[in-house]
């Protein structure tokens, strides 16, 4: 059994992100050093620098075009970088010769033979590292595909290619696991279903990277972010931290004397903007200090509002400038 | 736990061959029509035999009856394109990284390949020979025309008719690396394998003739597929001939393994 290896099957704690566990840690982290990867005179990726941490989901961030897959290959050593490293036990990916009991990935979903049976080719997997063929009907049942193990992938739709693609990464056991945009095509009970599972499998001490474009994925779903845009690293940090940065958030608030409450607010240390109509929007205080500051001066409010900081606004601000496809008038984008 | 042997990585590449339905189609069929092939033109001669001038008798060759050059074409052809097949099969659809992730040591992947194309095309190749040999010598026993296998001349014939597959098989294989795309690995495959050698003729010029002798449809057609060779410097040796059937597969492999080590994919 190589070193790093996870605990047998069966014995599954429940998500804690805390519970980094002492023993063999160091074995379980995926590094990127420096990672560069130039296409032509263009960088894909250019000096990304980061690690990933057992006991954890990591959300890897960008918009479309930002590196995350040629990243995600490069760690796999499916692409070769122009300069630079990542590694995975501390070694490079392609020493190995049984890769799945070292890292378990999902890359595209259409990564498959469509003219084999979703059983075929697991078991080609599974039996190229040395795997019980039991694994195979055991990750079967995991992703919920046991009814179909006969029918060939050809006829499958995007979401049971994406559970296929799943059943293979867990197919090794492995510390380590990373899925690039595995939520595509996903039904909103199968969004739930892998949202669970990462976090399972972050609790029982793995490493797991799940690549996104869509912040709202990772609310749910991340503990940590990693944040890219035109191949370079933006943020390196948790999920709570990232959200800070967003300028979101505020209070809303509607009165009948806009004008009055505005005043009141303004002199108690408030940033006020009117919004349309009898709408305030309000930075700076909380949203108790505004019920307070409008009881003791008479003034009637309809609503009162918190919002918290969006991740969504907080990545829109951050990849605003970093996108490289963007549409020419950026739809609801904070400027 | 058991850490993954070659074995395991030849049992992988098995199930990935077998498990697909065109695969199967492919050799079951191809299999059939050759045999079938080798029974009609047999059955043509005996009943023809009666008819047949002396010169035609004494002409005749059983050997070349039984296994012909579009018997040969047909086999090429059938073993280049699965040979393709069981890699551009894997960039084509992208498998390719599933495969390379589950053993990110390519050299052993590539070994595993050439291995089971390889061994797979020689039980073909040596079934179709035997099989086609066989049938037809039951059928033309009754003219007296069958041919000994004490004569050293018909092991060569059905040695280099087995060797025909596995030959074309590995050379598919290599052109599918280079190519990873499935029409262009196809028809290059059919071109490179069968259709530019059927154009080529020994003549007087000697240095093309040399060239020619490192073809290997060419070798099959004009040396080591006859059952009685003519000595002349035009044509291929039969040492020659051999060291082309041996050279072109282990070039293809070298190549294959090259290629797909070095390729991001």
């Amino acid at each position: 059994m190589p070193a790093g290896h996870p605990r047998p099957p069966g014995n599954r704690p429940t998500a804690r992100c805390d519970a980094h566990r002492a023993c063999d840690t160091v074995g379980r982290v995926i590094e990127v050093n420096q990672l560069t990867k130039r296409y032509g005179g263009v960088a894909a990726v250019n000096g990304l620098t980061f690690t990933v941490r057992p006991g954890c989901v990591t959300g890897f961030l960008g918009p479309n075009g930002a590196g995350k897959s040629t990243t995600m290959r490069m760690i796999l050593g499916l692409n070769r970088p122009t300069s630079g490293s990542a590694t995975i036990n501390g070694r490079p990916f392609t020493a190995h010769r049984a890769g799945l009991r070292h890292a378990g990935a999902l890359l595209d979903a259409g990564d498959v033979h469509g003219g084999r049976s979703a059983a075929a080719h697991l078991s080609a997997l599974a039996r190229s590292n040395g795997l019980p063929r039991r694994r195979v009907s055991e990750v079967l049942r995991e992703v919920g595909l046991e009814s179909v193990t006969r029918r060939r992938v050809g006829g499958f739709s995007l979401g049971m290619r994406q559970r296929l693609g799943i059943a293979a990464a867990l197919l090794g056991d492995a510390p380590v696991l990373l899925f690039d945009e595995p939520v595509n095509g996903l039904d909103p009970e199968g969004v739930r279903w892998v949202r669970g599972l990462f976090r399972r499998l972050a609790g029982e001490g793995r490493t797991v990277l799940v690549s996104s474009h869509l912040m709202s994925e990772m609310e749910h779903t991340a503990d940590r972010l990693i944040v890219i845009g035109r191949g370079e690293l933006i943020a390196d940090e948790s999920v709570a931290e990232f959200a800070a940065r967003g300028t979101g958030a505020a209070v809303t608030v509607r009165t009948p004397d806009p004008a009055e409450l505005a005043a009141v607010l303004t002199l108690a240390g408030g940033h006020v903007r009117q919004d349309d109509g009898d709408a305030l929007t309000v930075t700076g205080l909380s949203a108790a200090r505004i019920g307070e500051l409008s009881y003791e001066r008479r003034v009637l409010l309809y609503e009162l509002a918190p919002r918290a900081a969006s991740l969504e606004q907080a990545f829109m601000e951050l990849t605003a400038d970093r996108s490289e496809h963007r549409s020419a008038v950026p739809a609801g984008e904070p400027r | 736990m058991t850490a993954a042997r070659f074995r395991d990585l030849l049992a992988a590449e098995w199930i990935k061959l077998w498990s697909l339905r065109s695969t199967r189609w492919l050799f079951g069929l191809g299999i059939l029509a050759i045999i079938a092939f080798a029974v009609q033109n047999s059955l043509d001669a005996r009943n023809g035999w009666a008819d047949f001038t002396p010169m035609e008798r004494a002409r005749f060759n059983s050997l070349n009856e039984v296994f012909s050059g579009l018997s040969a074409t047909m086999l090429m052809i059938g073993a280049g394109t699965v040979g393709a097949l069981t890699i551009v099969g894997e960039y084509a659809t992208g498998l390719i990284r599933p495969t390379l992730t589950a053993v990110p040591a390519r050299h052993r992947v590539v070994a595993a390949k050439l291995t089971v194309v390889g061994t797979v095309m020689l039980a073909t190749g040596a079934l179709i020979s035997a099989a086609t040999f066989g049938v037809s010598q039951a059928i033309l026993s009754g003219c007296g025309v069958a041919v000994s296998l004490g004569d050293p001349a018909v092991w060569r014939v059905l040695a280099a008719n087995a060797l025909l597959a596995p030959v074309s098989g590995l050379v598919g294989m290599g052109i599918g690396a280079l190519l990873r795309h499935t029409a262009a690995a196809v028809v290059a495959v059919c071109a490179v394998l069968v259709i530019a050698p059927t154009f080529l003729q020994p003549t007087v010029h000697q240095w093309l003739n040399d060239l020619y002798a490192l073809i290997p449809f060419y070798v099959w057609r004009t040396c080591l597929g006859l059952p009685q060779l003519r000595d002349d410097p035009a044509l291929p040796t039969v040492a020659g001939s051999w060291a082309v059937f041996a050279l072109w597969p282990l070039a293809a492999a070298v190549l294959t393994l090259l290629v797909v080590r070095r390729r991001d994919v």
